[in-house]
């Protein structure tokens, strides 16, 4: 080919190559732009009929769907009070600059509708960005059940979730977990299990001996705990599915504490078999027997980094009183975290970040002894206090979604269990009878 | 001149020295390249990020998937920033002229008393021109269309969106949104070099895929300090996800170009 023709041949190529790139959307935005909390407006939903069934289940629906995004943290709700008159229940009866402009003044509208027609529930959701005429619709789901008032808060809790996902930044909502804790209710101490918000709360196990320090798996199907068997501490595990104890090896001494990997792959657990209370990792099956930790002094309540799997967080008591440290789940470059006081139960956030665990920083004889939830970014070792009401604030756990802590307080006259956002704020008890303690969060 | 007295000695013809040489000059190359092992004893490291071993309380590193409790916008109407149009020469108040007394019924008193009363013209302020209408970058007031304008603590600033064919920026407000804030939480400021008060912007351009996860990271503009440039890509390499596109847009994936203002 001669010269010009190559050259020729050259520029088309680049050219057409270039007309078929597409033109790119950019965003460009910095930081320090202020970054507020999205008020959303949450009408309640219109029940699409009259009759009483409609109704009720419309309710139980809105006032689920109202507290499970009010408890996610990163709402701003529009109190009802502002909304305008006239509940919208499909897209055409939505009027933007009603909820845009002020009083309500919100960036995002959550509304729908709820029918119970032939014994199933039917809602459909929509969420709107009322800031946006041209295309308001982030969201529009439809669900439908059998009616029923648990499934009308099943479907609320589903609904919230999807929204939190939508707007919290790809992290799934929390409305569909479960907390297991120790419950002294029944008279002895048994696992029990609750929704996230306390409701449905039902026991599990039935060892009529004492059954401590629930860990449930990643995917949901077995808790493992610490129960009295022939007057030894075993690790036990109950199968959620089957609905009874399976089988788990068991050790001679106290066994205590289990704690889940992410993956579900392994346990770790603090053992006494060889005399002295140290860190074990075991694999699910039960094989793969490994030791961590060696040192004289109790080593206990083991707790692994989710998003690594390459390091466990636990207490040990090898310079006096029990401390924070971590290590890597092959036994080395241990690392203490705390520096004085009496730090224990330790608990890994989900992105990896951060501990959270229960400290008395003044301990002693003269001290004032308070224990208070603490959270500790592990890189760096700094610390916030989240609790300062001076009682006894202890084994904090922290939610799939990183956003909220639940703990037992004695604050209110008995141990009851409570849960706040990680920032301290909005705490609410859960439990209410009887004795409650060791709350466990579920994975997901 | 007698044997043995010359000024350099004579080397010992033993093969021996020459080892002994080669292993003078190994050890000297290895303490050169691994001298930095030998521990020497350190001061504290006062005020430094690693902490000195100890806990340090401390207001919390911002990536708890919380959002911050940022102070409230300030009111975008009654606030003392510039409005779009430029500003008039500032004029400086007249000084009020001082009270004159009643007059007494003694003369002699009223010829001092106006010497006194003379005004002091003040001199007519201009403000530095600014010879175009440009309103200076982040000091304009609301402004209608798809930008926005925020008071956040001492910074102020304003963005403004531009799209290829479309404007995803004000079509999905709530996704850009979306974006800075996870961006802001998970942005580790102790990272920076703690001897840096105040640097320039660092642009950080990257890619959102359909699912929300950032890929193709990269500095488009440097602030001149490597441990901000790094912490700003940090930020970013900690996301896992920032939330599926949303439905409506149609591409496969949006680029974003973000600035971090680092001031200490």
């Amino acid at each position: 080919m001669n010269r010009f023709a190559r050259l020729f041949w050259t520029l088309a190529l680049f050219t057409s190559l270039g007309a078929q790139l597409p033109a790119q959307d950019w965003i460009r935005t910095g930081t320090g732009l202020g970054v507020e909390k999205i008020r959303l407006a949450v009408p309640d939903f219109k029940a699409a009929a009259t009759d009483a069934d409609t109704k009720r289940l419309a309710t139980a629906f809105s006032v689920t769907l109202w507290n499970d995004l009010q408890a996610a943290g990163i709402f701003d709700m529009v109190s009802p009070s502002f909304y305008p008159l006239g509940i919208p229940g499909a897209p055409q009866d939505v009027n933007l600059s009603h909820w845009s402009d002020p009083p309500p003044n919100a960036n995002m509208l959550v509304f729908g509708n709820a029918l119970v027609q032939g014994g199933s529930l039917a809602v459909q959701g929509w969420l709107y960005d009322v800031k946006n005429p041209q295309s308001p619709q982030v969201l529009g789901k439809q669900y439908r059940e059998s009616a029923s008032e648990d499934n009308a808060r099943t479907i609320a809790h589903r609904f919230a979730d999807e929204i939190i996902f939508r707007l919290g930044g790809g992290i799934p909502g929390i409305a569909e977990s479960k907390i297991f804790f120790v419950s002294k209710r029944s008279g002895t101490k048994e696992i029990w299990q609750m929704d996230y918000d306390g409701s449905n709360q039902k026991q599990i196990t039935r060892v009529s001996t004492m059954a401590l320090s629930p860990h449930v798996s990643p995917d949901g199907s077995r808790v493992a705990f610490s129960a009295v068997s022939n007057a030894e501490w075993e690790i036990m595990m109950y199968s959620l599915e089957l609905n009874r104890l399976v089988s788990f090896p068991r050790y001679q001494g106290a066994n205590l504490s289990p704690a889940w990997s992410s993956d579900g792959k392994y346990l770790a657990f603090s053992s006494s078999r060889s005399g002295d209370a140290e860190i074990y990792t075991i694999d699910v099956a039960g094989g793969d027997l490994r030791r961590i930790t060696d040192s004289r002094g109790p080593d206990v309540s083991p707790t692994w980094n989710p998003k690594t799997n390459a390091q466990i967080a636990f207490v040990s008591g090898r310079t006096g009183l029990p401390q924070i440290y971590t290590v890597s789940s092959d036994g080395t470059n241990l690392v203490r975290m705390t520096d004085q006081g009496y730090a224990v139960s330790p608990s890994w956030s989900p992105n990896g970040q951060f501990l959270v665990f229960a400290w008395v920083r003044n301990y002693g004889p003269g001290a004032p002894g308070a224990s208070d939830i603490y959270v500790m970014d592990v890189a760096s070792k700094q610390w916030v206090q989240l609790t300062h009401d001076g009682g006894r604030n202890d084994f904090p756990s922290w939610s799939p979604d990183g956003r909220h802590v639940v703990f037992q307080s004695n604050r209110s006259g008995r141990t009851q269990i409570w849960s706040m956002l990680a920032d301290g704020t909005q705490v609410r008890q859960l439990t209410n009878q009887g004795e409650n303690t060791q709350p466990n969060w579920s994975f997901k | 001149m007698a044997a043995g007295t010359d000024i350099f000695p004579q080397e010992r013809s033993s093969g021996l020295s020459w080892i002994g040489s080669v292993g003078l000059h190994a050890a000297l190359f290895a303490l050169a390249v691994f001298g930095y092992l030998i521990p020497s004893g350190r001061g504290e490291n006062w005020g430094g990020t690693d902490g000195g071993g100890g806990a340090i309380s401390a207001t919390l590193v911002t990536s708890i998937p919380l959002p911050n409790a940022q102070p409230e916008a300030k009111n975008v109407l009654a606030n003392d920033s510039k409005g779009l149009s430029q500003s008039q020469p500032k004029e400086t108040p007249k000084e009020e002229p001082e009270a004159i007394p009643i007059p007494a019924r003694d003369t002699k008193q009223q010829g001092k008393q106006k010497t006194s009363a003379v005004k002091k013209t003040p001199p007519m302020q201009v403000t530095k021109a600014e010879p175009e209408n440009i309103v200076p970058y982040g000091q304009g007031g609301p402004v209608s269309g798809p930008y926005g304008s925020f008071a956040s603590g001492a910074t102020k600033g304003g963005f403004g969106f531009q799209g290829g064919n479309g404007d995803f920026g004000s079509l999905y407000a709530y996704y850009v949104d979306i974006v800075r804030r996870k961006v802001s939480e998970n942005w580790l400021k102790y990272e920076v070099d703690p001897r840096i008060t105040e640097a320039r912007r660092v642009y950080i351009d990257f890619d959102i895929n359909r699912s929300g996860q950032p890929s193709n990271i990269r500095v488009a503009q440097s602030s001149g300090i490597p441990s901000l440039d790094q912490s700003a890509v940090r930020a970013l390499q900690r996301i896992d996800t920032f939330g599926p596109l949303p439905t409506g847009y149609t591409g496969n994936y949006v680029s974003v170009e973000f600035w971090f203002d680092y001031r200490r």
